[in-house]
């Protein structure tokens, strides 16, 4: 009930004074507790923006390609990578450049869009699953179902039709409209 | 009597969910269609990257938010964005903006990608940037230990 007053009062508040109360709870120390467990694994990584939901993580994904923090944390030959980074771009070689990728990266678009090839494995356990069906429904019908009854028999299911036709059954579309009764035979 | 009812029954209504809210759905809904033409767009995005104030947040945020809509980036953005990442020393995010862009041309990549490296070209000679081919990563580097192994 506290929690729905609260949310109703900030409804109420001008967009000024709701950022405030937020970070007033920020201070008073009711940090939310997932958020200060991503602070504590960050290390002395950089934070370097918004990410795709503002929280200090790092994920390679294709649609938000900027992640909110570094990869790799900011070791002295980083940092000296870094200083180097500030001067013309001409003077790092390739090898350098690709160590500054990488500290901020871990993976490229094409190593994140690589085929996996786990869709073999799910294949391989589905088509398991299936065999194991099918198995089971062999076993169940030699030892746990009862056999089938009297009446599956072809002698029993011609007794069957006979009789329907005697008692004329479905006589406009259905099966006794299909039976000449004069001459004793399926019309043509 | 029904038309008294059926009064009071608006009165009711309106006081449950508020004029004010009613008010705010339609300006919601009146902003989602954006008058913007593309060539504002364009501008828009370029003057954002080409300002002189601008941090890395900003670009970041402005880089995925662009590589997330159904479109490939003006090469102008394209350079507006290479020259901010210069400006920013971030070297790693020039790369990662390529890529992204390369991303978004989809199935399209032969075609667009080849006319955006020739438009752009100018702009990576010149700040000493390479095309993420040219590193060596159009193809896959590294490939990255399962989480269940480590």
């Amino acid at each position: 009930m506290a929690s729905r007053m609260m949310a109703l009062a900030l409804r109420h508040q001008p967009a000024a004074s709701k950022t405030s109360l937020i970070v007033r709870a920020a201070h008073s120390g009711s940090v939310n507790p997932h958020l200060a467990e991503k602070l504590e694994k960050l290390g002395n990584r950089d934070v370097v923006g918004f990410g795709w939901n503002g929280e200090p993580t790092y994920y390679d994904r294709p649609d938000f390609p900027m992640p909110a923090i570094r990869f790799k944390e900011n070791t002295p030959d980083v940092l000296a990578l870094r200083a180097k980074e500030k001067e013309d771009w001409k003077k790092l070689s390739i090898q350098e450049k690709k160590a500054l990728y990488r500290a901020s990266f871990c993976q490229t678009f094409a190593e994140m869009k690589y085929p996996t090839g786990e869709w073999k494995m799910h294949l391989g356990n589905t088509l398991i699953v299936f065999a194991l069906a099918i198995y089971i429904s062999l076993w169940m019908a030699a030892y746990i179902y009862d056999p089938d009854p009297i009446s599956f028999d072809e002698e029993h299911q011609k007794a069957q039709l006979k009789r329907m036709l005697t008692l004329e059954v479905n006589p406009i579309h259905g099966l006794s409209a299909n039976w000449d009764y004069e001459n004793k035979r399926w019309k043509k | 009597m029904l038309r008294a009812a059926a009064g009071q029954l608006s009165q009711v209504i309106r006081g449950s969910f508020g004029v004010s809210r009613l008010a705010a759905i339609g300006a919601v809904r009146n902003s989602s269609h954006s008058t913007e033409t593309d060539a504002e767009f364009d501008a828009r995005y370029e003057a954002y990257f080409n300002r002189n104030e601008i941090d890395g947040w900003e670009a970041r945020k402005a880089m995925n938010d662009l590589l997330g809509m159904d479109l490939v980036p003006e090469p102008k953005i394209v350079i507006a964005g290479l020259k901010a990442c210069r400006r920013l020393n971030d070297y790693a995010l020039a790369i990662r903006w390529l890529e992204g862009i390369k991303d978004s041309c989809g199935p399209h990549v032969d075609t667009i990608w080849p006319y955006m490296v020739q438009e752009i070209r100018p702009t990576l000679t010149e700040l000493g940037i390479e095309t993420p081919e040219e590193l060596g990563y159009n193809q896959p580097e590294l490939a990255l230990k399962s989480v269940y192994e480590l």
